[in-house]
């Protein structure tokens, strides 16, 4: 397996909102998620995805409910708040014009 | 952002359950499980891959628990249940500690309790900083009645009609309060005591915005005329210590032998718009006759006796308030100048054009005793701090000794995955810990220290002290904040040995001998130590040697069996014609009395910081051009100058026959003699009088020798003594008594004997002319006494430092010493190589000090007397004591080595 990149500093917290962007996903499912779509580059450390999860929602962020998971077992549910999802617009925000400007440098010079 | 904290507050408070957690852990690890097995491995493989993918359950619940919002608090109190406990282990250890800041914080929060008391607390009144107090420059002709504490070229007293003029027709000021304190009799249900007073204008309260406590307050009603306004007012504190807080408000009492009608009590903690001013009654003003009959001040232009206060308009600044008071002064000054007997051109200048009036600061109120303590309260404070900053270093370096015997404790935290970050932490808390019941134990302790400290300060002066021994907010947060600071400086000292990353390492080896680094930081503690306590000690001695010279300064007159009281007839009501006669008469009841050798009295009492000064004129002498005399003037009884011994150098003592209708004769000093004339006889015959004063023309008849008249201290001036028989006007007296009785029994029948003569008049500070000077010298005993108990306890904390650290590296060398003695070293050789070891130090800590310390004395060179500020006797003492301390310390744990084993030395460790 190749070394997963290391994830920018704040970057996991982006991610994790945007995983659950669109409807309520457990821990598990979070982690799948950007492992997959990441093909396999980002790999989340289950020892640092629920610390994260946790801050988020000790912040406000994200609200985590008990629900019941696809296969009919007990699992808690993120989902975005108000504040987390202007939370998330502001990050993504900030992600492009970073990006941006990385990508301008690197063409450039 | 506020949603953000209000969400963390909620998480703070409910926190999160454990079982929460492992569930939703335990959720992750089982769909690990399920996938891999879809993935097509065996069960326990399927196990074993989801493990190691997801690593450490512990850890990632450990991880969880730290991003709780109370997780800071949690490892907080775990810090401190741990240095706690750590600190149980060690009992003598946490005492030694706790014990060193517990007399460092309790000194300085007593010294700075009275410190703020003094110089920085405002007066308990409304708006204080509105507050200003006034003083003018130019010439002052006529009497004038001030305490001291005058700038040079500044006086602060002003006559009452002036004092009339600026308040009614100034611009700026929301109210201008005039003020002047005096001794008074007063007479209560029958009892009579001499208490203090101060006459007060009308609008003073008011001005001040200070309420009663009982009753009325007095208003500008009850300033209207002289003499017109017989009512007054109770300070708090002597309503409630001396009258029992009676139903006072309309009673009368007897000011002087006048009846005055009670009308109310100010509020508690208001004293005086001076600082130092603890008056038992305040009386209008316009009553100054009652209160100094001899006087007529209240209707003269030319007697400068009231301290004047104004509180300046919120809308005026200081600039505009100076420059309109200045004008209106300057067109007052000009039309009282047609009154003077002096019309010249200089004079004019000198009372006109140099003429001006300043504003100061008037928060903390005028006060010329606060100009006293402040030399000796910065002195006291900075040695204070010295005491504070031994303690601190001597706590850290036990602290550092501890903590290099716990290193083994330190290594297996490392091991068991701690960080050099936690273990500071854990420091810190144990530092705190300390030091917050070091600060626990030292507020106990401060105010008990303050009631001593104040009892003592104070002495035998009647009247409420000027200080409360109470610790206001002020004083608590200095000491917590120092407490802070200090515990934080002796905890990271420790800690810095654990800021070395490879620190894990050198933990584990254990090492036989100290560190190199923190080696040479302990003895960087002890030389500081060792220099702290030099200072102190040579500063303790230089103070000891100044009370002893001051002590034993030679007055001019034998000061065993004499002993003094005051007696002031106006204050039992006597007129002024009648107090010559009852004066006399005390004299001649006193000297009547068995074991009495001679009574003498003066209006002017030695030794007590009193003068009575002016200029005169001396037939024969021709004044150079501006030459100012400033003669000390007292009025004595014909017996005054036997009954002390001063030694007669030509002509004669007063006589019997020098009554009041005889011939006018005066006695002057030698200094005096030697000023005007070219020896002492030649000044016999001419004659000394007053300028501008009819009628107080006196021929001299005798010179005597000089003698410290206001204190030990001052050396003696040009005197001038005349006979209080002949004198312009009656005034009370001080009468020394030279006795062969004991104190106390000569005190009660001198007593006895002035109630017999009327049972009104007032015995006042009676005591033994000893008494008197330790009185004078009060400050310079404190001084000593407290620079003394600092020395004593620096050079306490220098020796427990000096003996902890040799304890300590002694234990370390262990081995080294068993090496050596197995080599054939004796164990004289051994001792001999500790004590030098130690006597380095010592030496290399002195020979850095000494010159430190003669360039600090420098500061406190004007308190000392008759002892230079490298006085080498002092420093030799300092010196040796330094060296008996750090050789006893060292010798103990000297003894201790040499009396290793070497077979068991070679085997340990």
């Amino acid at each position: 397996m190749p070394p997963s990149a290391d994830l920018l500093q704040g970057t996991l917290d982006m991610l994790i909102l945007r995983a659950i962007a669109l409807q309520p996903e457990h821990g598990w499912a979070i982690a799948q998620r950007i492992q997959q779509v990441s093909n396999n580059v980002l790999q989340i450390g289950q020892g640092s995805l629920y610390p994260a999860l946790h801050r988020l929602e000790y912040k406000g962020w994200i609200r985590a409910q008990w629900g019941t998971s696809e296969n009919n077992r007990k699992a808690r549910f993120y989902s975005l708040t108000a504040a987390g999802r202007k939370q998330l617009d502001a990050e993504l925000a900030n992600w492009d014009r970073l990006m941006g400007a990385v990508n301008l440098v690197l063409e450039r010079i | 952002m506020l949603g953000e904290w209000l969400s963390r507050f909620r998480f703070f408070v409910t926190g999160k359950k454990r079982i929460d957690v492992d569930e939703e852990l335990q959720f992750h690890l089982d769909r690990a499980i399920e996938a891999n097995l879809a993935a097509g491995m065996s069960a326990t493989e399927a196990q074993r891959q989801a493990g190691i993918a997801f690593g450490s359950r512990e850890r990632a619940r450990e991880e969880c628990r730290e991003e709780l919002p109370r997780w800071l608090l949690e490892s907080l109190l775990r810090d401190l249940r741990y240095g706690l406990r750590g600190l149980g282990r060690n009992p003598g250890f946490a005492t030694v500690a706790v014990l060193t800041l517990a007399l460092g914080i309790g000194a300085n929060t007593t010294i700075f309790s009275l410190l703020d008391q003094a110089l920085m607390r405002t007066l308990p009144v409304q708006d204080p900083g509105q507050l200003v107090v006034l003083s003018f420059a130019g010439s002052d002709p006529g009497h004038h009645h001030s305490e001291g504490g005058d700038t040079p070229g500044r006086t602060h007293e002003f006559s009452y009609l002036m004092y009339r003029d600026l308040r009614d027709k100034n611009t700026v000021f929301h109210g201008l309060i005039a003020f002047a304190p005096k001794s008074v009799g007063i007479t209560w249900n029958n009892h009579a005591e001499s208490v203090s007073a101060e006459m007060v204008s009308g609008n003073y309260f008011q001005t001040l915005g200070v309420r009663p406590a009982l009753g009325r307050l007095l208003v500008a009603g009850d300033e209207t005329a002289a003499g017109a306004n017989p009512v007054a007012v109770l300070s708090f504190a002597y309503w409630k210590n001396h009258l029992a807080e009676a139903p006072v408000a309309g009673k009368t009492l007897l000011v002087n032998g006048t009846p005055f009608t009670i009308v109310g009590v100010a509020a508690p903690g208001f004293h005086s718009v001076v600082w130092g001013h603890t008056p038992a009654l305040f009386v209008p003003i316009t009553m100054q006759h009652v209160v100094e009959p001899e006087w007529s001040l209240i209707e003269d232009r030319q007697s400068y006796w009231i301290g004047l206060v104004g509180r300046v308009a919120p809308s005026v600044t200081p600039a505009q308030a100076s420059a309109s008071l200045n004008a209106l002064f300057l067109s007052l000054r000009a039309t009282e100048f047609p009154q003077l007997h002096d019309q010249s051109a200089k004079a004019r200048k000198e009372f006109i054009n140099d003429a001006h009036i300043t504003l100061d600061a008037g928060a903390k109120g005028f006060s010329p005793m606060r100009e006293n303590v402040r030399m000796p309260l910065t002195i006291v404070m900075g040695m204070v701090l010295l005491v504070a900053g031994m303690a601190i270093v001597n706590v850290a370096s036990l602290l550092l000794v501890r903590a290099a015997t716990r290193s083994r404790e330190f290594s297996v935290r490392f091991a068991l995955g701690a960080t050099s970050g936690q273990i500071v932490r854990q420091l810190v808390a144990e530092g705190m810990l300390l030091g917050l019941a070091g600060a626990a134990i030292g507020l106990l302790l401060a105010p008990q220290a303050l009631r001593l400290l104040i009892h003592w300060i104070s002495g035998q002066s009647s009247g409420e002290p000027p200080y409360s021994a109470t610790l206001d907010w002020r004083v608590l947060v200095f000491t917590l904040t120092a407490t802070m600071v200090a515990s934080l400086l002796f905890s990271l000292a420790p800690a810095m040995q654990f800021r070395n990353p490879h620190l894990a390492d050198s933990l584990k080896q254990q090492s036989g001998t100290g560190a190199g680094g923190s080696l040479k930081f302990r003895r960087t503690c002890v030389a500081l130590q060792i220099g702290c306590s030099l200072m102190l000690i040579v500063a303790a001695g230089l103070f000891v040697r100044t009370i002893q010279n001051l002590r034993h300064a030679n007055t001019g007159y034998e000061t065993d069996h004499l002993l003094e009281f005051s007696l002031d007839p106006q204050l039992a009501g006597y007129s002024p014609a009648q107090t010559a006669a009852i004066e006399q008469q005390a004299l001649d009841a006193v000297s009547a009395l068995p074991g009495v050798h001679a009574v003498g009295a003066t209006d002017d009492p030695d030794l007590a910081d009193d003068s009575k000064d002016g200029d005169v004129k001396v037939t024969g002498y021709t004044p150079k051009p501006d030459e100012e005399l400033d003669i000390e003037l007292p009025w004595i009884s014909d017996n005054y100058l036997q009954a002390l011994g001063v030694p007669l150098l030509a002509g004669r003592y007063f006589k019997a026959s020098d009554t009041a209708t005889a011939q006018k004769v005066a006695i002057v000093n030698e200094s005096f003699a030697r000023h005007f004339f070219a020896n002492n006889s030649a000044a016999l015959g001419h004659s000394v009088s007053r300028p501008n004063r009819p009628g107080t023309d006196a021929m001299i008849v005798g010179v005597v020798g000089d003698v410290k008249h206001a204190s030990v201290r001052e050396p003696a001036r040009a005197t001038d003594y005349t006979l209080f028989a002949q004198a312009e006007r009656p005034t009370g007296l001080t009468y020394y008594v030279r006795t062969w009785q004991p104190p106390d029994a000569a005190a009660n029948s001198i007593r006895t004997a002035i109630v017999n003569l009327d049972a009104k008049l007032i015995v006042s500070d009676l005591n033994t002319m000893k008494e008197q000077i330790d009185e004078d010298l009060n400050s310079e005993r404190t001084i000593a006494l407290l620079a003394s108990a600092f020395g004593a306890l620096a050079t306490l904390l220098a020796g427990i430092g000096l003996y902890g650290i040799l304890a300590y590296s002694i234990a370390q060398r262990t081995r080294e010493i068993g090496i050596r003695m197995a080599l054939g070293a004796k164990r004289s050789t051994v001792i001999g190589l500790i004590v030098r070891e130690v006597m380095l130090l010592a030496g290399g800590a002195i020979g850095i000090t000494i010159p430190l310390a003669i360039l600090a004395t420098q500061a406190v060179r004007t308190q000392l007397f008759g002892v230079s500020t490298a006085d080498p006797v002092t420093y030799a003492a300092a010196i040796m004591v330094i060296c008996l301390v750090a050789a006893f310390a060292g010798l103990i744990p000297a003894r201790r080595a040499a009396g290793v084993d070497p077979a068991r030395a070679l085997r340990t460790d």
